[in-house]
Order: C-alpha cells, then sequence, then structure tokens
C-alpha cells in the first residue's frame, strides 16, 4: 500500500500541470446539483485466441443529488454469453469530500462505492464488477486540474460474490486492488468563442489490478479522443490495449465508444412545465 | 446637500433587506472546460430573478443581468455556482445606493454615485481562498469580516 500512496503523491506532485472527463476512471468532480447524464457505454472486445469480439453495451444514468453527491445506476447487456442479454446492473455513488479551487485550477478528493449483480457465468481471473461479476468496490480518487491539463489517480478495492447461481471458484482470488491514472488534455480550440463550438480532448489512461490472494496483476493503457459538443454532449474514442499481464483475462482489447448527453436542471424544468 | 438629504430619506425609509442588483459579474473558479462553463450557466438562467446570463468562456465570467426590481442575496450566486461543481472567485455587483442598508462598506469609502454602484463582495465564498486569506489579515480590526456571519456582506467600491 506504501508505493500507491507514494505514487498519488508523484503523480500530484510532478506531472502538475478538460481535460477531466475521462472514458474509464472517474474523477473527483462530480456532475453539476439537479442534472441528469445519459452514457451509451459501447465496448468491443476482442476474444483471446479467437477472431470473434464481445459486444457489451452499459446504459448508465448519472444523477447530481447536491455539490457533493452523485448517484448512478448502469445496466450491463453483452452477447458473451452466446445471444444478446441483459446480465446484470450495478449502483454507483460518489462524495466528494475535499476541494481547493483557484482560478481555472483544482485540487479535489472524492470517495465512491459501486455495488453490482451479475448473473452471468464466471470466466475469468480478473475481477471486473461492472460487467462481469456480482461484488462491490469503493476507493479514493484524486482529481488536480491545472488550466487545460487534468490529472486523476484512483485505487479501490474490489471484491467479488457468487454470481447468483454462478459460483464464484474457489481457485480464484475473489478480491483485489485497483489503480488507474489519467491524463486529460484539451486540444481545441485555443480559444473559446461560444457555447456551440466542439471541445476536443486527448486522454491517455492507464488501468490496472492485482489480486490480494496471489498478485496476479494487469496494467492496461486506453488512449482516447473526446468531442463535447454544444456543451452538452460528449462522444469518447477508446481503445484499451493490454500491456502486461499475469490475470487470465477473457478479452483484455478492443474499442470504447461512449455517447453522453446531459440534461441539466431536470427537475426545475419539470416544475416550470406544469406552472 | 439635497443629494444627501435624499440619500438618507431612501437610507431610512428602504425595508427591503436584499440589495437591488441591476447586474452581476461572476468569476467562477476551478474550471476550464465549456460543459463545466455551461453547467453554471444552465444554473444561474434557472433562477426566476435573472434575465439574461452571458459567458465569457474564456475567462470563466459570467455577467448576469437581473429582472427589474428584484431582492436577491449574494448568497445566491454562490449557491448555485457551487450547486454546479465550482466555486466563486469573484463577484462584482452593480447596485443602486439605496439597496446597501445592510451591507457594510468595509474600506468606509465615500459613495459618491447613487445608481449602479459597483462593489465588489468581500466575505469568505465570494474571494478565493487565496484572496480570503489575504483579505482576513488587511481587515484584522473588523469583527464582523471576521466573524464569517454568513448574512452579512462586506464590499468595497471599485467605481
Amino acid at each position: 500500500m506504501k508505493w500507491l500512496y507514494s505514487f498519488l503523491i508523484f503523480t500530484i506532485t510532478f506531472f502538475s500541470q478538460a481535460q477531466e472527463l475521462f472514458v474509464v476512471s472517474d474523477p473527483a468532480s462530480n456532475i453539476p446539483t439537479n442534472t441528469l447524464s445519459l452514457r451509451m457505454a459501447n465496448s468491443f472486445m476482442e476474444l483471446v485466441n479467437s477472431n470473434k469480439y464481445n459486444y457489451n453495451l452499459n446504459p448508465e444514468l448519472t444523477y447530481g443529488l447536491n455539490r457533493n453527491l452523485m448517484l448512478r445506476t448502469t445496466l450491463f447487456t453483452s452477447n458473451r454469453e452466446g445471444s444478446y442479454t441483459f446480465t446484470g446492473a450495478g449502483f454507483y455513488a460518489k462524495y466528494r469530500f475535499f476541494s481547493s479551487d483557484d482560478l481555472n485550477s483544482h485540487f479535489r478528493l472524492a470517495a465512491f462505492g459501486r455495488y453490482s449483480f451479475n448473473t452471468a457465468s464466471v470466466n475469468q481471473e480478473a475481477i471486473e464488477i461492472m460487467g462481469m461479476n456480482t461484488g462491490f468496490e469503493t476507493g479514493i480518487v484524486a482529481t488536480k486540474l491545472i488550466h487545460k491539463v487534468a490529472l486523476s489517480s484512483t485505487v479501490s478495492f474490489e471484491k467479488a460474490f457468487d454470481n447468483g447461481s454462478n459460483v464464484f471458484p474457489d481457485y480464484l482470488g475473489d478480491n483485489a486492488i485497483n489503480y488507474t491514472f489519467s491524463v486529460g488534455k484539451l486540444v481545441y480550440p485555443k480559444k473559446y468563442t461560444s457555447f456551440k463550438q466542439t471541445n476536443i480532448n486527448l486522454m491517455l489512461e492507464f488501468v490496472g489490478q492485482t489480486i490480494n490472494e496471489n498478485g496476479h496483476s494487469y496494467l492496461d493503457v486506453v488512449p482516447a479522443i473526446q468531442f463535447i459538443i454544444n456543451s452538452q454532449a460528449r462522444i469518447d474514442l477508446a481503445y484499451n490495449k493490454q500491456i502486461m499481464s499475469s490475470v487470465n483475462r477473457i478479452a483484455p482489447n478492443g474499442i470504447l465508444i461512449n455517447f453522453e448527453y446531459n440534461f441539466y436542471n431536470v427537475i426545475k424544468k419539470k416544475r416550470s412545465e406544469t406552472d | 446637500m439635497k443629494n444627501i438629504l435624499i440619500i438618507l430619506i431612501t437610507l431610512f425609509f428602504t425595508t427591503q433587506s436584499n440589495a437591488q442588483i441591476v447586474k452581476a459579474e461572476i468569476i467562477a473558479t476551478g474550471l476550464t472546460c465549456s460543459m463545466c462553463s455551461n453547467a453554471i450557466n444552465k444554473q444561474l438562467k434557472s433562477l426566476p430573478e435573472v434575465a439574461s446570463v452571458e459567458t465569457d468562456l474564456n475567462t470563466n465570467t459570467f455577467t448576469v443581468t437581473m429582472r427589474p426590481n428584484t431582492n436577491i442575496s449574494p448568497k445566491v450566486f454562490k449557491d448555485n455556482v457551487e450547486k454546479a461543481g465550482f466555486f466563486v472567485g469573484s463577484l462584482v455587483l452593480y447596485v443602486d445606493l439605496d439597496a446597501l442598508e445592510n451591507y457594510i462598506n468595509i474600506e468606509k469609502k465615500e459613495l459618491t454615485a447613487i445608481n449602479k454602484l459597483q462593489i465588489q463582495i468581500l466575505d469568505k465564498g465570494f474571494v478565493t481562498d487565496k484572496e480570503f486569506k489575504k483579505l482576513t489579515k488587511k481587515y484584522k480590526n473588523s469583527e464582523t469580516y471576521l466573524s464569517n456571519n454568513e448574512e452579512d456582506f462586506h464590499f468595497k467600491v471599485i467605481n
């Protein structure tokens, strides 16, 4: 754990220089109060030793309950089991407990928890409660934004349970430490002219896991390009590439495509419509 | 002399607890993306007292024009920027003199204009944390400033 802490401090101090709306990880910042965000997260993952793909579609609804608390529900659907089916759902909450903001910069910390259930068969060693395992995850995220660059790092604990009648195998370690490190940079526009202008962000994320029981680990790199349209919608194009692994995984590499739309002031809008 | 009399009479008879703010210029901190600015923009526009919001995305300055004869506390601006997930780095108000009775003129600079006085709110949450630390030293003799009472607003005249 000590090196993780040092890693966090290192990333915060040395890279000190949006940027933070990452594709895989979440920043410490939340979505605005009373904003509803709908995301369609698609992934096309190449099956190991096969030319077939797993297609996963995870529709996701996120709501800003207040300035510090954000809630999210995710549905997991996939063709992994042969036919395209609903396999489970996840519930996520993130609480921002520290903010130090200045003009064009901030440093923020948040704690999060996620519980997911899944009914699919357990067929890999890596633990993934975002679509593969029943289980929970809890952790802390630190995000630093300086002008057009954002840096973010997450450390979390994840534990898997049985997927209903599909038992989690005894010979696999059922808990792990996850870590992410993400960098994002706003590359366009150089100067803003209006809300309608499309923003382009480039991102690079490192996503890793270590199974606590045996130390088996993997590390992925995820380069991404992101388009923010009309200051309201978002399209992410990314590629998930495993760069090292001693963990058995069924489909570590693949394309990620997210579509997201934000509805601001959802509840007030309804009120004024009925007025 | 006549002017002073008018001011005194107006001050005397003003009972509204909140200033009549004509316009507010808010600089938000902690953001650089247009989606973030839009969140603040939408939040401010949702207020019934607000007639329009103009945004300078490069400086994160929101110029909020209020509907005529509306009373609003500066706290409303702060709360709504914070709801969007950010903070106020600077709040400049364009107010009429008669609306300032509950505000504390911390530098005690003489108020010469009657209409559209330009004042900056200096309380905690209305300036950056760094600025607030500096101001705490500067105004260490002001008991009201140091007490951080959310209902008291301290201002300095800009114009």
